[in-house]
């Protein structure tokens, strides 16, 4: 809660920063006694600190103000667009999981062969690729060469593809990175050895012993890479044109809407704070030691 | 090469995945469909409720104004049939007989007044209130006749009656006033080619054509709005069938996509680009030899022809070549580095000097790039142009504390020098950083007067002061860029406004 605040207050003051949007606003002929005219009528012309209590009374009421250019609730405008930013973040983490936990599995269990150095491979390029010029690559590549997939907007699951593939990129790097050094480190532990010396099997070493350790370390970052996905949303967004809350922010802050980018910030805030109260919870599930410590 | 062979790879693996699975998905231009993609979507379907281009290209499609433009660029009857002064301050107009609404309300002089009165409410705070605030009130003379008031005489009425004045743009009194007119904002209806459908934000716009159009049935029976801010993502639409107009291309990209099959359409838009003088502070800009001499140092054609593709229109005078009262005989002034010289030293700076040049990046098409090629032909002559880029905030609130130094590239459009001089160069007005006794007496002549001839000739006086006296170096006419499905058969205009009423496949 207190995160939630002091980042709204830091929103708050450092977007107006660079001035009021009436003179963004009005065409560009406009004098200035209408800039003045059309300020006061929005009521820019008042001192901040009055302008933010205004801000935070309303807020708490769950008011967020109409949004300056669109014809709307700020905050009814940022949930609109929530849906589909999730089902894009949601496709693009289950495909970083789907290729990492494997991979980092195989990689950790024959570590030094051809699977551990395409593991490798694919964590250094998906680090280093810039997410938009990956994204204008395979636009390129399958729109306008191939013909396969829209290049642009929200239709069908084909539309989800090729921006699930750019946001699932770094994470899946970032995955398969941790969770191959953390199985790793466990295989190499003196538990995993007794259970070698008792004659265990080597899978159920690695899924039943191994993995569940190597799990919380990386169910950490799982848990940053919620925000990370959210945030890469936002360019992913701006190249497919496709209709999520990383779109409209850009707008909003390119023009200005105040109220379009609290609310947009409050909701990623509480989105964030969550997934990590959730991953904090998660830990106790995944091991007994933990739930007992508490 | 190494990652390079790994990533082809894998491409090449999921390419084949993918195309087992996929049907292809619907083209656009099928079924007598039109996709637009312009760079951004529409902020709200009420005309008088916002400022911005993209938005203005849908609603051009469902609402008229009463004037409107035609392929020529001339302004002619739209939902007015004809106009007449009987007075200074009156204009009369004959209104459109017969024309209804989309939803049946019929279009009448109580339209017109319910339309200016709505938008000239202070409390209505619409953005684009100063293009319409010259009218002080609209009377109904009958069914079909209204007269706008005017407190001074106001020639340029015309230029804020047709489309490019957002909020003239004719409403239906009955249907606006229902649900304390939000409903106009979300499911528009007005008297247009084309009737609203529906809009899901950030995705797409559907329009369908209207049967009962008074100007004739549109040839295109769908028309689809899609904002697609990436350049290079509208171009991969266009050429991938997703899309027909794709707006703002690149000049660069030109002759890549004629070689692939793709029609593109260009025109030099009403826009001027130009560096203006500060002559308000102590500089040597102060000196009408210098900016004689900057207009001599810098070749404008080489820079066009290189970072424009040789497209838009080079101009004289800051006024574009349909504007009001242009003289095709006016010329600028030559490239001739050594005369620049000359009167630099004439004026006291033979070792030039130092100034600030401010602009704003990205803003317009290749700004950036054209404030640094004049920066560069400054340089050859001993003006050194320090480039400061400024936030459009920052630069927002820099002109309003009057603060633009030095030379600035700002960016401006008008068809009148009434729209164009008078702001820019009478003295004290907001944008001007210009002083002239004798050209402020013509800009409020002109501004006063009604009839054409007597204005053509004050601003061909006024025009030869503005050259003598080069408080601008007037550069280029910018040009629109549209990539277009080789089929479809439609011109763009001058004022960037994208109508469809006359488009066709064939």
């Amino acid at each position: 809660m207190a995160v939630v605040f002091g980042v709204s207050l830091a929103v708050f003051f450092l977007i107006r920063i660079g001035g009021d949007p009436s003179a963004l606003f009005l065409p560009p002929e406009a004098s200035m006694e209408e800039i003045a005219r059309f300020r006061h009528l929005m009521g820019f012309d008042r001192p901040l600190v009055v302008q933010y209590f205004d801000f935070v009374s309303r807020a708490v009421q769950g008011d967020f103000g109409m949004s300056l250019r669109y014809e709307q609730p700020a905050m009814q405008l940022v949930l609109e667009r929530v849906p589909a930013t999730l089902q894009l973040s949601g496709m693009a983490l289950a495909l970083a999981l789907a290729i990492s936990i494997p991979l980092a599995i195989l990689a950790a269990a024959w570590r030094g062969s051809i699977v551990d150095r395409v593991s490798l491979l694919i964590s250094l390029i998906g680090q280093s690729f810039p997410a938009f010029w990956l994204a204008i690559m395979l636009i390129l590549l399958f729109s306008e060469t191939l013909h396969m997939l829209p290049a642009s907007g929200k239709g069908g699951w084909q539309n989800l593809i090729m921006p699930a593939i750019v946001l699932a990129t770094y994470s899946t790097a970032i995955i398969t990175r941790l969770l191959r050094s953390s199985m790793i480190e466990v295989l190499q532990s003196d538990y995993i050895r007794t259970a070698r010396g008792k004659g265990v099997s080597e899978g159920r070493i690695i899924f039943k012993h191994a993995l569940r350790n190597a799990a919380i370390p990386t169910l950490t970052v799982i848990g940053l890479q919620v925000g990370a996905l959210l945030g890469g949303a936002v360019i992913t967004e701006e190249v497919f044109a496709y209709p999520g809350i990383g779109r409209l922010a850009i707008q909003a802050i390119a023009n200005r809407d105040f109220t379009v980018v609290q609310a947009f910030v409050l909701v990623m805030a509480v989105t964030i704070v969550t997934v990590n109260l959730l991953v904090d919870l998660s830990y106790g599930l995944l091991d007994p030691r933990l739930r007992k410590g508490r | 090469m190494k990652h390079m062979l790994g990533r082809s790879f894998l491409i090449a693996a999921l390419a084949t995945t993918v195309a087992c699975n996929l049907p292809l998905f619907a083209a656009a231009g099928e079924a007598g469909t039109l996709v637009v993609a312009q760079p951004a979507d529409a902020y709200s379907m009420d005309p008088a409720k916002h400022s911005a281009f993209p938005t203005a290209n849908i609603l051009f499609q469902i609402y008229d104004g009463l004037i409107t433009m035609d392929e020529k660029g001339e302004l002619v009857a739209g939902l007015a049939t004809s106009w007449s002064n009987p007075d200074p301050l009156t204009w009369r107009f004959k209104l459109r007989e017969g024309v209804k609404f989309h939803n049946g309300e019929p279009f009448n002089a109580e339209a017109v007044k319910f339309t200016f009165d709505r938008a000239l409410d202070p409390n209505f705070k619409a953005p684009y209130y100063s293009r319409i605030s010259a009218i002080k009130s609209v009377e109904i003379v009958d069914e079909y006749t209204v007269d706008l008031k005017t407190e001074k005489p106001f020639p340029t009425m015309l230029l804020s009656l047709y489309e490019a004045s957002f909020p003239a743009l004719i409403v239906p009194p009955k249907y606006t006033q229902e649900k304390n007119g939000e409903a106009l904002g979300s499911a528009p209806v007005g008297t247009g080619p084309y009737k609203f459908v529906k809009w899901l934000k950030d995705e797409e716009v559907v329009l369908e054509a209207n049967p009962d159009y008074w100007g004739g049935t549109p040839k295109i029976d769908r028309v689809v709005f899609r904002p697609i801010k990436e350049t290079r993502t509208r171009i991969a639409e266009l050429k991938s069938g997703g899309a027909d107009i794709a707006v703002d291309i690149p000049p660069e990209d030109v002759s890549s996509l004629q070689a692939d099959g793709t029609k593109i359409e260009t025109v030099a838009s009403d826009f001027l680009y130009f560096l203006a003088f500060d002559t308000t502070r102590d500089t040597p800009l102060k000196d009408k030899r210098v900016r004689q001499a900057i207009n001599y140092a810098v070749n404008v054609d080489a820079i066009q022809e290189a970072l424009l593709n040789g497209m838009g229109n080079r101009i004289a005078l800051t006024l574009p070549s349909n504007g009001f009262a242009y003289n095709p005989d006016w010329k600028p002034y030559p490239y001739d580095p050594a005369k620049a010289k000359e009167l630099l030293a004439e004026a006291g700076y033979p070792d030039g000097f130092s100034i600030p040049l401010m602009t704003r990046k990205g803003r317009f098409l290749k700004d950036s790039e054209i404030v640094e090629a004049t920066a560069g032909f400054l340089r050859k002559v001993g003006i050194k142009a320090e480039i400061q880029y400024l936030e459009p905030g920052v630069w927002g609130q820099i002109s309003e504390k009057k603060g633009r130094e030095g030379i600035t590239f700002p960016g401006w459009s008008g068809r009148d020098p009434n729209l164009v001089w008078l702001p820019l160069l009478k003295t004290g007005q907001y944008q001007s950083y210009f002083s002239n006794a004798e050209l402020d007496k013509l800009l409020d002549e002109g501004a006063a007067t009604i009839d054409p001839a007597e204005r053509k000739a004050i601003y061909e006086k006024a025009a030869a002061i503005i050259k003598d006296e080069a408080p601008h170096l007037p550069m280029i006419q910018p040009p629109l860029i549209y990539g277009l499905n080789a089929k479809l058969n439609w011109k763009p205009r001058t004022d960037s406004m994208i109508d469809l009423r006359k488009a066709s496949f064939d």
